[in-house]
């Protein structure tokens, strides 16, 4: 029988989906059943049904000043349940490295004395905040929330691409996709064991209580948002909500004597975690942005003071730095004393003249990317990039060699989407989300799955015409993805209802109980 | 030893005033005007009045200067910032040895003093400059290097208050030929800097009678120069052209003005008038 | 829209003088509580600009509402009676919704006549008026975005979709009249007060809400009364003022069909069951301010700047003697709109203020 995988050929990468053509890998045998039972007609129809929901929700991203729905491929990503604690331990692994890291370069500076991490680096990456030097966070945590990019290269052995330890945005759509996707396949979810997401909002709130500031009993935590014209707006709102915390803006919010407060109809009430989502250079205008106006003055000093938690902590962006992302593995082996569990990306630095002119000379076989470039910015595929893009490159490069990395291009994997009514494959990468609450750190399973939707482009971000699926980590015991889950009977409901009587018999009765479940 | 004095006692009252031109609230500041307590200089005392009364909190930055955070919600019209301090100088200590150059330039790479050897912002100049820096160190020691170098913008760049802003940069200065304390030890030190030397900027204040009698107050200001390292720091006062001794009392260290500011914030409100400001310097002992 | 976000008052501010708020004052009750204290039986804390957004939502629905019935049957009108002055009317319709001095021409003599369709045009889709029924709805929705994670789901899919559904309304109204549009409008309104009503717990928030929803109401049907009876033309008949108010059921379950003009004015001001009356709205906005107001120990204090004008109005109604009513009319609904106008003011002082600044200034 014809079905919507006959025409599908994996392209030159890993297929996430198909170990070769028909052939399924092991956690997608369940996906791959219930997929073939649909015509490509039914997909696109899900497909705009999905759209709709979303824009009716504001599941929307700001795109070129308009808000667009997030466009969410309905094939789910699937990992096995090895894989995933393969990556939740990577993953984890790197936060706790980083944490050292940062403890450590706002603090004594070991790591620099000992010439693991060169002090230049540090100081000049214009993310090393020297006014947050001396801040003791709670809990010794500044990462509460990381985001670590991972991709799959040829041989499907998961690697970081980079590290997201600032504001790593995007939980939202995980958290909204799998919404849709079990309005989308109930039957499926019922089926399988695939680890719920919704957990996400209680560890984060979690978190962000068990780190403030010491001596508050019940804390008040809040999310700090730019406010509705920021791109992440919707998540922001997303997170309050489902936390059941306050958002609030920075005019919400005032300092005093070192504490901080937020204006209400009652006067000022007392914040003690603040979840901000708004940058570290427009945070406090006493002391970065004089001229931001998303930020509240004061708060810096009262994070410095212990009276507020700053999540994420300022200044944690010294250690996305893509050239410090270089030097990870080695401060896994110096802080941990462990060997990193998931590899990096081939990288070079450019940190010699010799090294310089080699990059130059093979830019057009390396990726090139801007240390500082967040979603996909100023990214260079030499393979693909015309002569002309290259020229202009070589001259960025070598007039900065400090603001590049070069990396040897991964094929990133495939998997399966819909383009219009074909399905097709296209590149995906993951970002799993690590919440550290100072004990422990949790990974919310799956993560954001991004797709690539130009076909062959290596660029995976939402700010670059980007889509996502949801991605399923399938619970152990159900490796092969087609363990039945055992359904527990509904316990049977009296058949008859309370209903208002009336004069007219049964039938207008039926009619107006059908109108109250509309 | 360049000379035989003991070291003196100093009083400094230094007032800065600011009149709104209508009412002022939610002001956030910090104030950058302890000196220092070091091997050539001890603090005795130091403490900050504010009108109207405010919070003040005390804390230590990433530079090591003594900084406090005033905070005042109300609104007002006027805010008068008074810091008063007692402190002991001690003569310029004599020059120590200077390393090679090969060996300046590598902890100038790699030391805790490579903090000091990139330009910043204020302390950008351009490749002529640079290249003046490394003409006039050419075939010296470092400490004569740096020497002819503070000489040479002191030549250059006259001194002419109200020339320029806090916000100008080196380049800027050098360009105009004019500026004050800040703009002249800012292009000294990003020429001492392209001539391979770490160096960095010195906040405090001067006193300007040599032979001063205790118990005389005088007028002085809020002064600036620099420091260098070769071997230890030391330092210049390119503006005056006198040895940094018993007048000079250091509050901050930074790699340029916006390190160490004296006086800054964010308030609500009209923009202010520019910050009345007396400075008054008396040789206690 | 504006596009500006740091405008430091948000959105919300409609367009007519009477609804621009006083510039934030300092005020020496608030924000003056001691730092730290939570008092445990403190009540869960509104944020200030959450409560300005709810308050201003509740406005701009119900004048998208009111607005549309409004508009709905000033069409009707000008189809039944053609001998009207139809420049006239719609001047002053225009005149009464605060959208009079937007566009030039239509009162100069040399202007474009001032016909019902482009009347039509500004009061129903004018997008950057906040007096139009869409300006209005883009507003309310706009507030809503701001607060979104306050609002239930439903509350804010609900003005969402209604943004989203603007054009295609629009498009539809120009091929087959503004009437399907007009109804929309009103299902859409009505939706999202029944929603309001389910999903959302009756707190502070809530009464902002409704706070808002009171006062807009009794503002609307001061003007609604004022283009009826107070215009150059001759008095409408009765059944197109009480469908302007969406009070024509009512009314005639009420009083039965025999009853005139007089008395529908009368239904429309002081009928104390009928939810959109005049007196209903006030009564409800009292309530809204007494349970939002302080302490009974402070009760001398700043919470009866909003609640004075509103009780003293609603004071007026109850008592009123109607046999004077024709001659007082006049008066009497210029001072509801007064009225309105400083409890919104003294409501923005209490609960909204000390908003920072457009900007901090540096030094």
């Amino acid at each position: 029988m014809a079905d919507i995988f006959d025409a599908y050929r994996p392209a030159r990468a890993w297929d996430e989906m198909f170990a070769a053509p028909g052939v399924p890998r092991t956690p997608y045998l369940a996906v791959f059943a219930a997929l073939q039972r649909l015509g490509a007609n039914d997909l696109r129809y899900r497909a705009d049904q999905v759209a709709r929901l979303f824009t009716d929700r504001g599941v929307t991203f700001a795109f070129a000043g308009d808000e667009q729905p997030f466009p969410l491929d309905q094939i789910p990503r699937v990992l096995a349940a090895q894989e995933w604690d393969e990556v939740t331990r990577g993953v984890a692994q790197r936060i706790r490295a980083l944490e050292a890291f940062l403890a450590d370069v706002y603090g004594r500076g070991r790591v620099l004395e000992d010439g693991v991490v060169p002090r230049a680096l540090v100081l000049s990456s214009p993310h090393f905040h020297r006014a947050a030097a001396g801040i003791e966070p709670p809990g010794g945590v500044r990462v509460h929330v990381g985001g670590i990019d991972l991709v799959r290269d040829e041989e499907g052995r998961f690697r970081v691409l980079e590290d997201n330890v600032r504001i790593p945005s995007g939980v939202s759509y995980v958290i909204e996709n799998r919404r849709a996707g079990t309005r989308l396949f109930p039957g499926i979810f019922a089926e399988h064991r695939v680890r719920a997401v919704d957990a996400y909002p209680a560890r984060l709130l979690a978190s962000l209580r068990a780190t403030a500031p010491e001596g508050v009993a019940d804390p008040t935590a809040v999310v700090l948002t730019p406010g509705r014209y920021n791109a992440a707006y919707f998540e922001h709102t997303l997170l309050a909500r489902l936390m059941g915390i306050p958002l609030v803006e920075g005019r919400d919010l005032e300092c005093h004597r070192n504490h901080v407060y937020m204006r209400t109809t009652r006067g000022r009430r007392p914040v003690h975690v603040i979840y901000r989502r708004v940058d570290d250079d427009f945070l406090d205008p006493l002391h970065f942005r004089g001229d931001s106006l998303l930020g509240t003055p004061g708060l810096l000093n009262a994070a410095r003071a212990g009276n507020v938690t700053l999540a994420n902590a300022v200044g944690n962006g010294v250690a996305d730095d893509k050239l410090l992302y270089t030097y990870v593995p080695d401060l896994i082996r110096y802080y941990l004393a462990e060997e990193p569990a998931l590899d990096n990306v081939e990288t070079y630095r450019l940190d010699s003249p010799d090294r310089v002119a080699w990059v130059l000379e093979h830019a057009h076989e390396l990726v090139l990317k801007p240390v500082d470039g967040s979603g996909g910015k100023g990214i260079v595929i030499g393979p693909h990039a015309e002569e002309a893009e290259l020229a202009v490159l070589r001259a960025a490069v070598a007039a900065d060699p400090r603001g590049w990395i070069a990396q040897r291009p991964v094929a990133l994997s495939t998997a399966p989407t819909l383009i219009g009514d074909r399905l097709e494959p296209r590149h995906v990468d993951l970002r799993p989300f690590a919440i550290n609450d100072g004990t422990d750190i949790w990974l919310l399973p799956g993560g954001l799955t991004r797709v690539a939707l130009p076909e062959g482009q290596l660029v995976v971000n939402s700010s670059q015409g980007g889509g996502s699926k949801d991605t399923w980590v399938l619970a152990d015991g159900s490796r092969d993805g087609t363990g039945a889950r055992k359904l527990v009977a509904v316990a049977a409901m009296p058949q008859s209802r309370d209903q208002q009587p009336s004069p007219f018999g049964d039938e207008s009765a039926a009619g107006a109980a059908q109108q109250m479940q509309q | 030893m360049t000379s035989t004095a003991t070291g003196w006692r100093l009083g400094i009252r230094h007032v800065t005033e600011v009149a709104y031109t209508g009412s002022a609230r939610s002001s956030f500041n910090e104030v950058r005007m302890a000196p220092l307590t070091l091997p050539t200089q001890t603090a005795l005392e130091s403490r900050v009045e504010i009108s109207p009364p405010a919070h003040a909190w005390t804390y230590w930055d990433y530079w090591g200067t003594q900084v406090v955070a005033v905070d005042i919600p109300e609104p007002h019209e006027r805010l008068r910032l008074t810091a008063r301090a007692t402190v002991e100088t001690s003569p310029a200590p004599p020059l120590p040895a200077a390393p090679s150059w090969e060996v300046l330039r590598d902890t100038a790479a790699r030391g805790p003093e490579s903090e000091y050897s990139a330009a910043t912002e204020l302390t950008r100049v351009d490749e002529a400059v640079a290249a003046e820096a490394r003409r006039l160190a050419g075939g010296l020691g470092p400490h004569e290097a740096a020497a002819a170098i503070a000489a040479w913008v002191h030549g250059q760049v006259a001194y002419v208050p109200g020339s320029t802003g806090v916000g100008t940069g080196a380049q800027q200065a050098y360009d105009q030929r004019e500026g004050v304390c800040q703009d002249i030890a800012q292009l000294t030190v990003a020429m001492l800097r392209s001539a391979g030397l770490p160096a960095r900027y010195v906040s405090g204040y001067f006193h300007p009678v040599p032979e001063a009698e205790p118990g005389e107050t005088v007028a002085g200001q809020s002064h600036a120069w620099v420091e260098y390292r070769a071997g230890a720091w030391v330092a210049l006062d390119p503006t005056n052209m006198v040895e940094v001794g018993v007048r000079h009392v250091v509050v901050g260290r930074g790699r340029d003005y916006a390190d160490v500011p004296p006086f800054k914030g964010v308030y609500q409100g009209p923009p202010g008038e520019p910050p009345r400001v007396v400075v008054e310097l008396t040789r206690l002992a | 829209m504006r596009d500006d976000a740091w405008d430091g008052y948000g959105y919300g501010h409609g367009g007519r003088p009477s609804d621009i708020p006083l510039p934030a004052r300092p005020e020496p009750g608030a924000g003056s509580e001691p730092p730290g204290a939570r008092r445990p039986d403190a009540p869960p804390s509104l944020l200030s600009r959450v409560a300005e957004s709810l308050f201003w939502m509740g406005r701009y629905v119900e004048r998208a509402d009111d607005t549309a019935r409004l508009l709905d049957a000033f069409v009707h009108r000008m189809v039944e009676d053609p001998w009207t002055d139809e420049p006239a009317a719609c001047r002053s319709l225009l005149g009464v919704l605060g959208l009079s001095d937007a566009p030039p021409g239509p009162t100069a003599p040399f202007g474009p006549p001032l016909d019902t369709q482009a009347t039509i045009r500004r009061i129903a889709f004018d997008e950057d008026s906040p007096s139009s029924i869409t300006g209005a709805l883009l507003l309310a929705r706009e507030n809503a975005r701001g607060v979104r994670e306050v609002v239930s789901s439903e509350i804010w899919e609900c003005l969402n979709v209604t943004r989203h559904g603007l054009a295609a309304s629009r498009r539809s109204a120009e091929q087959l009249g503004p009437a399907a549009f007009l109804t929309h409008v009103r299902e859409r309104a009505a939706l999202f007060s029944g929603l309001a009503d389910a999903t959302l717990s009756r707190d502070e928030g809530w009464r902002f809400l409704v706070l808002g929803r009171s006062l807009e109401r009794a503002d609307m049907t001061a003007r609604l009364l004022s283009v009826f009876l107070t215009g150059d033309g001759p008095m409408p008949d009765r059944t197109t003022l009480l469908r302007a108010a969406g009070a024509e059921e009512s009314f005639l379950r009420t009083y039965g069909g025999a009853a005139g003009t007089d008395r529908a004015v009368e239904f429309l001001l002081l009928d104390r069951l009928f939810p959109r009356s005049v007196l209903h709205a006030l009564s409800t906005a009292e309530e809204c301010l007494l349970a939002l107001g302080p302490a009974a120990a402070e009760r001398t204090g700043v919470a009866d700047e909003a609640r004075r004008p509103v009780g003293r109005l609603r004071t007026r109604l109850e008592y009123a003697d109607v046999s004077a009513f024709a001659r007082e009319l006049p008066t009497l609904l210029g001072d509801l709109g007064a009225a309105c106008a400083q409890a919104t003011d003294a409501v923005a002082r209490r609960f909204f203020p000390d908003a920072p600044l457009a900007r901090w200034e540096g030094r």
